[in-house]
């Protein structure tokens, strides 16, 4: 164990990380303000007043996990991942629909999505694994017990036909073996068949460009050249293959790929939102239209905009200056997210504290990205700010725990 | 080692460099789309929004067997108010034009302002061309008041054919939250008969116009010049088996009477007629249906919403006695030389069960049996071939199922067998006692005016069973093209020698002295019937008839019944009578010249004459 001791030093006396506590209520009043705005005309205030509540109660839940230590959370890991692997399995027989999706529980006049605290979990459990001296990072068989512990519960959510937020159990993966070591090879295999069968989608040039990039980055990672090969191999024949089955495809579902890719194209469908949205966030200017006067908002162009497109709100009402405080004040909590994972001496809450900035991380890259048109459209909350009590209550823990583990700080596990 | 190990300082850098350029990237798509995009656009993308503007469909147009214009559409003017302009002072000038009470006009005003404050909304249907002449004038008096043109059902024909057509109605909230992307709130759906079953041929496809509104939520152009815009594709036209002008005499015979009439062409299975009474006023249901209407319909005790030809069950009364007759000959229990004496009364054990002629039939076979409607041929009949068979002949006649006319208030009715018997007085507890009723169609054995209309099509066609249909084709106006819609076809084989029995009984009963449908006779053409008159607890029986004509070369099958009146034979049979001999007459006249010549489906040349 090697820590950078001598930045500790100077910020010993701290006890509370003032600045993460602050970003997070910060991002959350804009988030219940934008949801007053965006549902201002359509059904009142229910929603706005049920986001109230479900923000009250999680910073009851973020001062409760702010003592509680971290050792304590270590112990009950296990026991609650199982405990909610269990409710996630009964959740598509049991579950509410809503779009599509089986992802809610009805808990008397509540309704709780059992998916967002088993991101918590599952990032605990990982890092417990990964923090326990047996276990080799550089071994293939420790990478693999990983993603074993992310693919259940992973699996589990794809059955809710929620594939928005299997892909966040994906990704969360990512940077928690890589801070735990791994070397950026594992990234590497990893990310590349994506961005390969996603760049083959889009055409020739395109893929061309991404396999040189592979190239080059194998050649720069310089591993073992027949390891390289082989997943260069491996890569190419993903572009082969997806070619190969994107073109037997019948004519609409390669259409729906195509709009799926570029919304723009598919101005009715599933364009329709980014389209609106975009008009939306380019029509705020620098100052915004001010509250309640966002024309895309208020005429409820966006339908259910207080979910998934919430970030236009802000965009549109409060302009660019709105838009960018949001943006920076999620990547300030980052940063200091990132800052609370190496100064904590325990692995194990150095290990949550990269896993749960990687869950925000994604979620605002995918969501702030399909909203303002530069990633597809894939429907995941902005975290703080989309309506939706579980979501926000579990990202308020998140942080409960992130503030725990900076008080503890110099506590071993 | 460097930087592999776990946490190292590398790769915190390596993160906190992903999360700034992640955040740079995100501001910096934010600036091109707040302000190089909006110089892109110029002062347009500032104030001015798309809005997206839903154009209706035409709903299909309905024509009867001759291409009779049955169903159209006439404009009907909704006012609309957008409520972000409307003030409210206006209220009672407003609620006076429109007729409104003022309370009224203000709740739906509330509700409009709760789903939108920017975009109109429909607050009354289908008001006066008046109003909108006044609205229009005095513009500037009616802040934030509109008006849309939309069309409503007209109905051309002098046959009411509520239960037939069926009315449309505003679309519920169900129908909103299942079919989010085909329903509109506000918007019109077929809520019975055809207008329902067909709703999806009818309806069309709404299409989109893009127009460019400012902050205001006025309109200022079309976006993209109207490239964007998807045009509505108007709904298919319904050709139906319907005979209008037959279905107008069947409704006015009928006239204050309960009952039903349905008449099926034989050749095909299509409906010619099919009357339910009382029914109602269709035209009450386009535009508005103003709730007193609603509440005087459903709290009506004869139930006129309700369709009798489909949904009503009645005992068949003797007009089932041929199903037994067919089980008998067929079986070879007995034959056409097999006789009972009747002499007014049959004994079973410790019961006595009457013929309606007290003094007897004598000796009597089966073709006379049916003629004379002899209750106590059938009773020993009954006896003989026992009730498997009798149940299994039922069934064969499509009795106790649903034929498929494709209504979905159509109800298969009772055939009774003996797992219904068990089921409903206990294994063992009932006797042979309870197969006397069935004997003459009493007891459970229950059927829709449908079905003895399919009964009669089948005795008429000698076994061949064609699923009853009302719609004959479609014709979808925007690729010209018709659609015939399939049926299907069912035989009943039994014996040359069975069906001549039983029509022969069926022919006398009608053309022969003696029988008991002589009021059904028609004037130089044979025909075949049957009549019964049902025993029921609310008073007179209900009267029976069933036939067919002409009797060797059948065009028309029929099923009377007219609830509470007194015997098949004097009430049912003279109005099938009149309505067989009408129809035989116009298309003696009215197909001879048109079966050489390809009927053309032409929208605006076809129907008016017929006014």
């Amino acid at each position: 164990m090697r820590f950078r001791s001598n930045k500790i030093k100077s910020e010993d006396g701290s006890s509370v990380d003032v600045v993460l506590i602050a970003c997070t209520l910060f991002l959350t009043a804009i988030g219940l303000i934008s949801i007053y705005s965006a549902s201002y005309d359509a059904g009142g205030s229910v929603f706005f007043q049920r986001q109230l509540m479900w923000a009250v109660f999680g910073c009851i839940g973020m001062a409760i996990m702010f003592f509680i230590s971290p050792r304590i959370i270590e112990m009950l890991a296990i026991v609650a991942h199982l405990a909610i692997l269990g409710v996630l399995a009964v959740v598509p027989f049991m579950g509410k629909t809503v779009a599509g999706t089986t992802a809610w529980l009805e808990l008397g006049p509540f309704s709780f999505q059992p998916s967002e605290v088993a991101k918590i979990t599952t990032i605990l459990v990982l890092a417990l694994y990964l923090s326990k001296n047996n276990s080799n990072i550089k071994s293939i068989k420790t990478l693999f017990f990983a993603g074993l512990i992310v693919a259940f519960p992973m699996g589990l959510v794809l059955m809710q036909a929620d594939v928005g937020t299997s892909l966040i159990f994906f990704l969360m993966y990512i940077p928690v073996v890589y801070w735990a070591g791994a070397s950026p090879f594992v990234v590497l295999i990893l990310v590349a068949p994506f961005f390969i069968g996603l760049a083959s989608l889009i055409g020739t040039t395109a893929l061309l460009i991404a396999l040189g990039i592979l190239l080059v980055a194998l050649l720069l990672l310089r591993e073992n050249g027949f390891l390289s090969a082989v997943v260069f191999g491996l890569n190419s024949a993903v572009a082969v293959s997806v070619q190969f089955f994107y073109e037997r495809l019948a004519p609409h579902q390669q259409m729906r790929i195509a709009n799926f890719l570029d919304p723009g194209s598919d101005p009715l469908g599933i364009g329709y939102n980014v389209i609106q949205s975009k008009v939306a966030i380019g029509s705020g200017g620098l100052t915004g239209k001010g509250f309640l006067n966002g024309t895309q908002t208020q005429l409820n162009f966006i339908p259910a905009q207080w979910t998934d497109f919430i970030f236009c709100v802000p965009g549109e009402e409060f302009g660019f200056i709105g838009a960018s405080l949001v943006i920076i004040l999620l990547g300030v909590l980052f940063l200091r997210g990132i800052r609370i994972a190496s100064v904590v001496k325990s692995k194990f809450a150095s290990l949550v504290a990269v896993g749960f900035i990687g869950i925000l991380f994604f979620h605002t890259v995918i969501n702030i990205g399909m909203t303002i048109g530069l990633m597809p459209v894939i429907g995941i909350p902005l975290p703080f700010l989309s309506y939706g009590g579980s979501a926000l209550f579990s990202k308020m823990i998140m942080i409960g725990m992130l503030s725990a583990f900076y008080l503890n700080r110099k506590e071993y596990s | 080692m460097g930087n592999g190990h776990f946490g190292a300082g590398s790769r915190k850098k390596i993160f906190n460099a992903l999360i700034v350029i992640a955040l740079l990237i995100m501001i910096g798509r934010l600036y091109q789309l707040q302000f190089v995009y909006q110089d892109e656009w110029g002062k347009k993308s500032r104030d001015n929004s798309v809005r997206t503007i839903a154009i209706e469909p035409v709903r299909g147009l309905i024509y009867d067997r001759r291409g009779r214009l049955i169903v159209d559409n006439r404009p009907s003017y909704t006012v609309t108010v957008t409520p972000n302009e409307f003030r409210y002072e206006i209220i009672p000038d407003l609620a006076m034009l429109l007729g409104l009470d003022e309370q009224v006009l203000r709740n739906r005003i509330d509700r409009a302002r709760q789903w939108s404050r920017f975009a109109p909304s429909k607050i009354n249907r289908d008001v006066d061309f008046e109003v909108i002449v006044h609205l229009e004038e005095f513009r500037d008096r009616y802040p934030g008041v509109g008006y849309v043109v939309e069309a409503k059902r007209h109905y051309n024909s002098r046959a009411r054919m509520s239960h037939v057509l069926g009315y449309t109605n505003e679309v519920s909230e169900r129908q909103l939250s299942r079919y989010p992307e085909i329903y509109h709130p506000g918007d019109i759906v077929g809520a019975a008969g055809i207008e329902a079953t067909y709703e999806n041929v009818l309806r069309g496809e709404r299409g989109f116009e893009y127009v460019v509104v400012n902050a205001r939520g006025q309109f200022v152009g079309q976006f993209a010049e109207g490239q964007r815009n998807i045009p509505a594709g108007e709904g298919s036209d319904l050709f139906l088996t319907i005979d209008a002008e037959l279905q107008a005499q069947a409704e006015e015979l009928l006239g204050d009477r309960r009952g039903s009439i349905v008449a099926i062409d034989p050749q095909t299975g299509g409906i010619l007629a099919l009357v339910s009474k009382p029914d109602y006023d269709l035209s009450n249901f386009s535009g508005v249906t103003s709730p007193e209407i609603w509440t005087a319909l459903n709290a009506d005790t004869s139930r006129p919403l309700f369709n009798r030809a489909v949904s009503s069950i009645y005992p068949p009364g003797s007009t089932y006695k041929m199903v037994l007759a067919a089980a008998a000959l067929e079986e070879g229990i007995i034959h056409e030389n097999w006789t009972v004496n009747c002499p007014g009364f049959f004994r079973l054990g410790r019961g006595v069960y009457r013929c309606h002629r007290p003094e007897g039939h004598g000796r009597v076979n089966v073709v006379e049996a049916i003629q004379k409607s002899c209750n106590v041929y059938f009773y020993q009949l009954i006896l003989n071939v026992g009730f498997e068979r009798w149940s299994r002949y039922g069934r064969l006649f499509g009795f106790g199922r649903r034929t498929g006319i494709g209504s979905i208030e159509e109800t298969p009715g009772i055939l009774p067998d003996t797992d219904y018997y068990d089921r409903v007085y206990g294994v063992g507890q009932w006797t042979r006692g309870n197969l006397i009723s069935l004997a003459i169609g009493q007891g459970e054995v229950s059927v829709t005016p449908l079905q003895m209309a399919v009964y009669a099509m089948l005795l008429a066609n000698k076994g061949k069973l064609h699923q009853p249909h009302l719609v004959s084709h479609t014709y979808d106006t925007h690729s010209r093209t018709i659609f015939e819609l399939p049926y299907n076809t069912e035989e009943i084989v039994l014996s040359e020698k069975t069906w001549d029995l039983i029509r022969t009984g069926m022919n006398k009963t009608v053309d022969a002295d003696g029988g008991t449908g002589r009021g059904a006779q028609i004037q130089g053409i044979a025909s075949a019937g049957k009549t019964g008159t049902s025993q029921n607890p609310h008073g007179e029986g209900h009267a029976w008839y069933v036939g067919f004509a002409p009797y060797d070369n059948p065009h028309i099958a029929i099923a009377v019944i007219i609830e509470n009146v007194g015997f098949g034979g004097r009430y049912a049979a003279p109005v099938a009578g009149r309505l067989i001999d009408q129809y035989l007459k116009s298309i003696v006249i009215r197909d001879a010249p048109q079966r050489t010549i390809p009927v053309t489906y032409d929208r605006t040349a076809t129907g008016n004459d017929e006014r």
